[in-house]
Parts: C-alpha cells; structure tokens; sequence
C-alpha cells in the first residue's frame, strides 16, 4: 500500500542528504512507529507520505513513493488529502473555525462535497472519535486531548486510507495522550486505517505498534520491521526494553505483562535494593511553606500547603492534571499570591516582593521556554536577563561561557535560539534563568517533547546542580524522572498533599504512578534500571 | 502589459473618488448651495452616498488586490498577524493612552514594508474589521477606515527604493524613514476620519447657504476645526506611530524579514530542487 | 431570523435615517431601534456592544450641539454672544446653530443604534458567512483571525510571567519589547503551522476567485460610471442622474463580483432557513421605505432650523410608517428561542 524505493532527501540548502536510500514496504491496515533522536528527520519522512514535502517546504527529494497507487510528488498535497490524513504536533495552531463541527466540516466545505454527504461523514466522525457531547462547543474551551481529537477527526472527515501522525501526544500529559491514543488502536482495531505514527514516548505506544521504522542519526541505513526486531538496534528505549535488552529477554517484551513473565522468575523479589544514604539537612530550607491557600476566585485550588525543600535535593511534585502543581509553583516566586499562608524563600517572606526580585534567588522553568526566547542569538538572552537585574557581563554570578558548556550549547551561542530543538531550547531557557546563580530550580513539566537523549542530559543536569548545593522542585508527570532524580516525592491531589516521602515508598507501591521497573518488580523499592542490576549481581553473589 | 495597465487605472480610480468624496463641500460649495435653493437639501444623505462611493471603492480595491495567487501561507499569515495586531488594538481600550494613539499602525506598517503592499493593504483593512467584529463594534464608520488603514499598508512599501537607494537595509536611517511614514499616516488618517465626521459634527455647507461662504471661507472653517477638535488627538498617534517604529522597528524587521523566505516559497517542479 | 434579512433591515434603516434631520423622526427611529435592540439581545449570541445607544445617545448630542453653537454664528434667533475676538469661537451663539448640532447628533445615535442591532442579532460566524464569493479567501483570513485572538490573549499571559521570572520589569517603553517580541515569533511558527494544516486538509487554489483582464476591465467600467455618477452629484448637483449612474456602476462591479465568484469552489456545511418571519421583515422594510420616498412630499421630511428656529412638522403617515422597522422586535424575540442554525436536513438542494 505504502512504497519508498531509493528514497532520498536534502534540505534546502544543504549538502547531505538527511536520509538516502530508503526502502520501505507497509502494508494496508498496519500499526507502524516510526522512532529516531530527535531532529533525525522523522517529521520529514512523515511528510513525503502526503506531499508536503516537497510541496510545502522545498528541498530535494528523489527515488520513488507510492502511497494507495498515487505518487505524492506529482499529485499534490490537495489530492493526497483523500488518501493521506495528517495530524500535528501543536493543538494549537491547526484550527482555521473556532466551533468543533464548523471546524471538521471546513475540509469538507472545500472539496466542494454537497451537503447531505457532508452532514453525513461529520456524524460518522464524531462517533469515530467520541467527539458528539463537544460538538457544539468552542475550539478554546477544549483541552490539549480534546483538540488533538477534533484534529484527528478534521483529517479523517475526508476518509482517508492512511493517517499519518507527526508527534501527536507530545504536547499533552498523561491522560489525555492515553485519550488520543486509544482512540488511535480503535480506529487501527475496527476500522483498518493505516496508522503511521512518529512518537518519542514509546512507552505508551509500543504495545500496540506492529512495526517499527528507524532512522539512525547520521545518515545511516533506515530500519523497518518487528519491534523485537528493531529494538535490538537501538539506545533509547524505555526502561522496560532496555532491562530486556540487559537481561537478554527473548523475545523482547513490550507491555509489562510480557515483562512480568521474565521478571517473577528473578530472585529480586527477596532483596532489599541498594539504600541511597539519607541526606542530612542542614542549614535553612530554600523554601518553606506553611498553611498556604490559594483561590481563583471563588474556586480553591491549594488548601493548606506545608512542606520544605532543603539545598542539595531534589523535590518532586506529582498529581493528576488540574490539582494546582503549576499554581503552587507560581506562589512560591510571586507570580501568584495566596489568600492564606506564608511562603518564605531563603528564610524570607516573599509577601509583597516583586517575581523579578524573586527570581534573583529562584530560577524558574516554564512550562513552554518558548515563551522567554526572542533574541538574536543564545548568547543575547544569557545577556538579557543579566541586563533585567542590572547586571553586566563583567560581574556576572556566572560566567557566560561557564553555563553554556555545562548546558551544553558552547557550539550554538551564536545560533537562533528558537530554530533549536526542543531539548536545545529549554536548555537556553534553563541557561536564561540560571545565569543569576539562584539557589533554587523550579522546573514545571520539564520533560514535555524531549527524547530519551535529551531527557539524560536533564537528568544529569539536575543531579549535577543538585549536588553542588541547590534545592530543585519538580512538577511533572513524568514517573520515569521522578525515579531517575527525585530524593524526595510529594503527591499533590485536589489541592493537599496526601502522600509524601521517599520516592521508593510513594511510588513504588502506587498503582498509577510506579515506573516501569516498579511494576516489573513490586515491593523491592527498585525504581530505575540502573539499580536492578547491582541488585541482581548482590543476589547472584548471595 | 494591458494587466498592469488596468491595474493602475483601478488605483487611481478609487482614489480619485476617494478623495473626491472627502473633500467636494471644499472644491464645489456652490453645488450645495444651489441644491438647498431647490428645496433638495441632501444634507443627510450626503454621508449615506459618501459611504455608498467608499463602499465601492474598497470593493474594487478588494477585487483587484486579493485577485491573484493567494497562497495559503499567505492567508495563515494574514490571519494569525491581524490576530495580534486586534488584540493590540483591545489595549488601546484597557491601557490609558493620549488621544488617538493606536497600536494597531505599527504592524500594518512593518508587515506592509516587508511583505508588499497586497499584504499591507488586507492587513489594514481586515485588522480594523476583525476587531469591530470581536468587540460589537461594527459602525457606519467602519468602510472609511478599512479603506484608509489598507492605504497606510499598501503605501508602505513605497519607501523601499529610498532605502535602497540610502543602502540603508538593515540600518538605522530605515528605521528612521519607517518612523517617518508612520508619523504622516498618523496625521493623515486622522484628516481624514474628520472628513468623515465634519459633516456630522459642524461643518455642513448646509447651514451656511443663507450666507453665502465662499470657499477660502469653508477651507479656513476647517482648519480651525480641525486643530480644536483633532490635532492634539492626531499628533497623539503620531507621535504614537514614531516611538513605536523607532523603538519595536528594528527587532521586528529582522524577525519578519527572518521568516520570508519560508513564507514566500513556491513549489515549481523541476525548479524547486535546490541542491 | 436569517441573516440577510437582518442586513436588509439594516440597509432600509440607514436609508431611512438618512433621508431626514427632522427630529420628531428621528427621535421615534431611535426609540424603536432602541426596542429591537433591548428585544434582540439574547444570551446565545456571542458578542458585546461597547455601548449602549441610549447612553451613546446621551453623549453625542449635547456634545455636538454645543460645538456647533460655538462654531457656527448663523441663525436668527441670538441666545447670547461670545467676544469677536476669540477665533473660531467668537461671534453669537444662537439657537438654530443649537438645534441644529442636536440633530446631527441625534443622526449619528439613530445610526449607531441601527448598527448595534446587527452587532447583537447576527454572529461573528454568520456575519463571515456572508461574505461573497469572490472574496472567499477574506473571509478565510477572518475565520482564522476570530479563531486566534483566545490564543493570542493566552500567549500573553503566558510571556509576561515568563519574562517576569526572568527579571523583566514594566519600568520604561523599552520593556513592552519582551513582551512582543515573542508573541510575533510565536504568531509566525504558529501560522507557518497552521499553513502546514490547511495544505494537509486540501485547502489550496479552489480558494482564488479568478481575475483576469475581462474582469479588470469590468471593474474599470464599474469605477468610471461611479465617478461619473458622484461627479454628477458632487459638482452639477444633478442628484437623481447621479444616483442612477452611481447604482449603474454598482451593478457593473457587483457582476464583476459574481462573475470572479464563480470559480471558487465550495460548499457551505450551515444554512439558516429563509422563514416567514423573514418576509414579514422585509415587508416591513419595503412598505416602510415605499411611503417614505414614494408618496410621502420631499419636503415633508425636510426640515432645518435655520433661519429661524421653529417646531419641525410631524405628519402621522411618515410616523406610522416608520414602525415598520419595529417588526424584528415582534417577531424575533421568540425566534432565537427557536432558531437554531442546524445545516438542512433531505429534500433541500445544496446552494
């Protein structure tokens, strides 16, 4: 249904080829992943299937492609639109109507369908994608998941054979992805569409993938087949694969209730894992909270806040979407006052403080970076922030060159902040908020759209700055980070905290937030790949 | 050739008409006088037929600017532009700002310096619609000032050859000669409003027909009433324009100017493959 | 109610407001206008007015009459008088000058009230479903822009506190730079995206009307008569030839519209039915409009106070007529209860 032969394509301008040689054959009615480090080209590959690329954005593409017997070079993306639906990345910016049905009927209206028939491929597409109880409703009014689903459903109204996904959940937490994506294997399940999908959370949609496109970094040969298959090939996998990989599970299992045929026969379960030594806190808090409530209106949406986060560790906020972590983080640097409660930085009451005398002491991560950068280069917004706290160059906390080696991005301080990629950029927005050398880190959703790559480098990062002293407070979905860096563990439900301690005892035991490796090994206290194995060798010793 | 022929013919129609329709009670007085001599005061009509002639004119304009090759990026652009420029328009209203300063000059004008008078001109025009539309605010007034504000965009570009020839791209005196532009658009837009407004508001050759003005008489009437009523209100939004340019202008230019090569490219077959 | 009524209604009502500066008139368009408004608001519908008529109303009248009093020395009937000497200002005040600044404000309200009803009574939505054809990509630009601006005000919010934790503080003009800046690079991504989208869903060349020289010259044609026709007004005072020239080169620019129309290839999903209510409407209009121009004297609508101030004429006919633009308030009050713009089931042929 789907052919690549000798497909090979260069960016305007460029000289090598991002990826050369392609082959691929995909059958109607597959499941198909396509997965790579980030800025590989897999956005690129997506597009040949309808035509954008070259359409869209120019370059040179040679070899040839079919898709459902068109050709999408010489078709356009106009034809390619009945044959070919696409859904992007951002929620948005892909609605043209701000009324859910206006807005799937817009595809419709131009290809100049009549009506009745219109009517009735809207119907059947709201049904498709669980969409009728918001048909009326306003595009803004909807969330992330919502809005991706009307999406999906705009390109479906054309009844494509093949939907083609650039990254869909990337933008969306937890549950709403799983929304998007059960939608998804419904429409692969019942319907027999065609699926191809790029996506750099694999744990979420491995178990349903039945194959695997990789593109290597580098130009090289790119993969298709089975996911045991391809995955033997490659690093960034989820904890559970690479456990696999470690172990030598064959074949490699992709759900944890494969995983779990492997693991229960571990003599693990017997151990205690290896013991972080408790860190002795001494000094100050870097921030403390007492009684804190917070309202919007007549709504409360913190009640009665208390805790610490101490210098040298690592905090982690956890809790289902809307049960105030952002707006907890925006109180602790002013950007929100309470109604209730004390908030004190470094021992300071913050009450009446500006957020910019704040942030002296506190750097704090936005949830979208992009909203900080507009300079020229990354140089220029390392400089500009220094410049909002009357600071010079010359008496920087830091020096420039410093922070960006440790972040990194010494190759690219002259480059355009906001042609980066994803981990790039919110490396410069880290840089652009640390370069006053805070105490503190707030980071709010910091892995949102990073690979797996780019999520080390955090890790490391953050264990990096945490061990030279500063206090980080985390608000995150994101388990597998928890794991990899939290000491400590605060679970966030309707406003309270209701759980809080070591990671290995919050999370380790809860059914919705343990890690993989969690559930692979229950009540051991083992979070991350990294302390199986000195767990298995102790017990192999023993 | 004949094309831009008829297109030139078009723009100088609809100013001509424009521009007659603002300023007739100046050049032929008499006309008026003569017709209340008859018992056929049209003193309220004249707006109505002033609205009548402008509402072609745009209409035409219209035709002949969105008539050919529209590309979709252009529209996504258009939109998602006139988007901020409304909401930039709504701070007008919360910010206390003197007189008639108007952030809205600003973009209209950059975007039509970069991107060519076709987009200035819809900039202009639809920014003023949209955010009548968002705010309930869709008046009689309206065609007069989608009509001057699309001038303001698609007169923009005409400095280009001056920087060119100052081989100022880039450079500050551009900035300087955008700043300009601005500051004579914050003028003129505001005469020309009150031409809208004068018949209204006390200037109708109707009421002077008993005595039989002259038309120096009229022209000096005006004046005076233009600098009590608008030149504080018009100077306000100049100097708006100016600062605005002269402080935004730069930084703004080079991020339009970044992202042009984006916006304008065109897939031609067989020419497109850039090694 | 259908939106083309609502504009022809529109249309009728400004016609007739601007026929006639005699107050009694205008007073009693007001009032009704003042009770469509107050009868059309309804909750569903979703746009404010900046202003109501009636505190419009009491703005703008006193405000103009007071200037024109001040600015304008002719008339009979002497109130007091100002010193010579001060320009401009100087000289008698009089109370026709009065009066006469009163009704132009009154005008102006009558027409601003005749607007806020379209304003309340047709949506943003419908409002762009009425663009023509021929300008379809207009209107594309619109329905995107509407749909933006809710982003836009969140993506403000959004970059203040991002700038603000990053020590950026509203001290000087300087400062509104961080906050623009990445609203317009932001805005630019977004709308290379959304460019992305509607290539992806098939929105391409269907959209362009098509031009070419038949059309340029048809606009030409349209233009000359226009000018010929104001000209005919404007500097020989020929009213009636003007008007029939002026519609004349209408007509040639709106063929032109049709004609450029043609070749755009859509279809519309909404259609709001075309009701009886609708008709009762328009009757209202044409009858009301019939009695003003056809068997009602020139004259009779005519009113000044100059030289000397006195009572304007009420004729019971002109008044009576004038209720006919009153009919939207009898009728559509119930209709948005009712009216919901569902696209039309069988049996209905797609425009």
């Amino acid at each position: 249904m789907i052919t690549f032969e000798g497909v090979t394509y260069s960016y305007p301008g460029a000289t090598d080829p991002v990826f050369q040689d392609v082959n691929l054959s995909l059958p109607e009615g597959e499941f198909v992943l396509v997965v790579g480090p980030s800025g590989v080209g897999k956005s690129t590959l997506l597009r040949c299937f309808n035509g954008l690329v070259p359409h869209f954005s120019g370059g040179k593409l040679s070899g040839r492609i079919t898709v459902d017997g068109l050709d999408p070079v010489a078709a356009t993306p106009k034809v390619m639109s009945q044959h070919v639906g696409f859904v992007f990345q951002d929620p948005e910016a892909q609605f043209v109507m701000d009324q859910v049905e206006d807005e799937i009927a817009f595809a419709l209206e131009n290809a100049a369908l009549p009506r009745q028939e219109m009517r009735v491929r809207v119907e059947e597409v709201l049904d498709l994608l669980d969409l009728a109880p918001l048909r009326e409703r306003r595009l803004e009014t909807l969330s992330g998941g919502e809005k991706q689903r009307v999406a999906i459903a705009s390109a479906l109204a054309l009844r494509p054979k093949v939907l083609v996904l650039d990254e869909p959940t990337s933008q969306l937490d937890p549950k709403s992805a799983e929304d998007v994506l059960h939608s998804l294997t419904r429409l692969n399940a019942d319907m027999g569409l065609t699926i191809v999908m790029a996506e750099h959370r694999l744990e979420r949609v491995l178990p349903f993938a039945d194959s695997l496109i990789y593109i290597p970094e580098d130009g090289g040969q790119v993969l298709y087949g089975f996911p045991e298959e391809i995955l033997a090939h490659i690093d960034l996998v989820p904890p559970l694969v690479a456990l696999g990989k470690a172990l030598g599970w064959s074949p490699l299992p992709l759900t944890i209730k494969a995983g779990r045929r492997f693991s229960r026969r571990l003599p693990i379960a017997s151990l205690m894992p290896v013991k972080k030594p408790k860190a002795d806190f001494l000094g100050q808090p870097c921030f403390s909270v007492e009684g804190l409530e917070v309202a919007y209106g007549s709504k409360p949406v913190l009640r009665g806040l208390d805790f610490e986060v101490h210098p040298g560790e690592i905090m982690a906020l956890i809790g289902r979407n809307g049960t105030g972590k952002t707006t907890l983080l925006k109180s602790l640097v002013g950007l929100v006052h309470p109604n209730r409660g004390q908030v004190r930085v470094l021992g300071q009451d913050i009450a009446g403080m500006e957020v910019a005398d704040v942030c002296r002491k506190i750097g704090y991560l936005p949830q979208d970076p992009n909203a900080l950068l507009f300079a020229d280069t990354v140089m220029d917004e390392l400089r500009i922030t220094l410049r909002n706290h009357g600071l010079t160059e010359a008496n920087a906390p830091i020096p420039l060159d410093a922070l960006l080696a440790c972040l990194g991005l010494t190759d690219k301080a002259q480059a355009y902040p906001r042609d980066l990629s994803v981990g790039e950029r919110q490396r410069v927005a880290l840089g652009a908020v640390m370069v006053t050398r805070p105490s503190a880190l707030l980071l709010d959703e910091p892995t949102r759209g990073l690979d797996y790559v780019a999520k080390q480098r955090l890790f490391e990062l953050l264990r990096g700055w945490r061990d030279q002293g500063m206090a980080v407070l985390l608000v995150t979905h994101d388990v597998e980070l928890v794991a990899a860096v939290a000491d400590r563990v605060m679970v966030l439900s309707q406003g309270e905290v209701i759980a809080r301690g070591d990671p290995a005892e919050v999370l380790g035991t809860s059914p919705l937030f343990a890690p993989q490796v969690a559930r692979l090994f229950p009540n051991t206290g083992l979070l991350t790949v990294a302390e199986v194995l000195p767990a298995l060798e102790i017990a192999a010793v023993a | 050739m004949t094309r831009r022929l008829l297109s030139t013919f078009i723009y100088v129609l609809t100013s001509v008409i424009g521009l007659l329709s603002f300023i007739y009670p100046f050049i032929w007085p008499e006309t008026i006088m003569a017709s209340a001599v008859h018992g056929q005061a049209h003193s309220a009509d004249a707006p109505l037929m002033l609205s009548v002639l402008i509402g072609l004119c745009f209409v035409a304009l219209l035709l002949e600017i969105q008539g050919d090759s529209v590309s979709t990026k252009f529209i996504a652009l258009l939109g998602v532009l006139i988007a901020i420029n409304s909401v930039l328009r709504f701070m007008e209203v919360v910010i206390p700002v003197p007189g008639g300063f108007s952030p809205l000059f600003f973009l209209i004008v950059m975007t039509g310096y970069t991107y060519g008078g076709r987009f200035g001109f819809l900039m202009g025009a639809l920014t003023l619609v949209v955010s009548a539309l968002i705010t309930g605010g869709v008046g009689p007034w309206l065609p007069y000032q989608m009509l001057t504000a699309g001038w303001v965009g698609l007169t923009a570009p005409l400095c280009r050859p001056l920087v060119r020839m100052l081989h100022a791209e880039d450079r500050w005196p551009e900035i300087l000669i955008l700043a300009l532009v601005g500051a004579f658009w914050g003028f003129f837009y505001g005469a020309v409003m009150n031409l809208y407004f004068w018949p209204f508001a006390g200037g109708s050759a109707d009421q002077y027909w008993e005595a039989g003005i002259t038309l120096a008489d009229t022209l000096k009437r005006y004046a005076v009433f233009y600098v009590a009523t608008s030149l504080v209100w018009d100077l306000a939004r100049a100097v708006g324009n100016t600062i605005m340019i002269l402080a935004f202008g730069a930084p703004t230019l080079r991020t339009l100017r970044r992202f042009q090569q984006r916006f304008t490219f065109e897939y031609v077959p067989g020419v497109s493959e850039v090694a | 109610m259908h939106p083309a009524a609502w504009f022809a209604w529109l249309a009728g009502a400004v016609v007739a407001a601007s026929s006639t500066r005699n107050p009694l008139y205008l007073v009693v368009l007001l009032l009704i206008f003042v009770l469509v408004v107050e009868a059309v608001r309804s909750p569903n519908v979703y746009t404010p007015i900046p202003v109501a008529p009636e505190r419009f109303m009491l703005f703008i009248v006193p405000v103009s009459a007071l200037f024109n009093a001040v600015s304008t020395h002719f008339g009979d009937t002497v109130l007091f008088s100002l010193p010579d000497f001060i320009p401009f200002f100087g000289g008698p005040v009089t109370a026709e000058a009065l009066v006469y600044g009163a009704t132009s404000g009154l005008l102006l309200s009558v027409l601003f009230a005749a607007f806020a009803v379209l304003n309340l009574a047709v949506s943003i939505r419908d409002m762009i479903r009425f663009i023509p054809r021929a300008f379809y990509p207009v209107a594309v630009v619109i329905s995107i822009a509407v749909t933006f601006v809710p982003t836009t005000l969140r993506q403000i919010q959004k970059i203040r506190e991002a700038q603000a934790v990053r020590g950026h503080r509203m001290r000087s003009l300087r400062d509104w730079l961080p906050l623009f800046m990445p609203l317009l690079v932001g805005g630019l991504e977004r709308a290379l995206q959304l460019a992305e989208t509607m290539t992806a869903r098939g929105f391409a060349s269907n959209a362009t009307p098509e031009k070419n020289a038949f059309t340029q010259v048809g606009t030409v044609a349209g233009l000359i008569l226009v000018l010929a026709g104001g000209l005919l007004r404007m500097a020989w005072g020929e009213a009636l030839w003007g008007n029939v020239v002026i519609a004349l080169g209408a007509l040639v620019i709106g063929g032109v519209v049709w004609q450029m129309g043609r070749h755009v290839t859509y279809t519309t999903y909404r259609r709001n039915a075309w009701t009886a209510r609708d008709w009762m409407v328009l009757t209202g209009v044409a009858v009301t409009l019939v009695v003003l121009f056809v068997f009602s004297d020139r004259l009779a609508r005519y009113y000044t106070p100059y030289p000397a101030v006195a009572l304007p004429v009420f004729e019971p006919l002109i008044g009576l007529a004038l209720l006919g633009f009153m009919i939207p308030a009898v009728v559509a009050v119930r209709g948005y209860l009712e009216s919901v713009q569902v696209p039309v089931m069988e049996g209905q042929r797609p425009s």
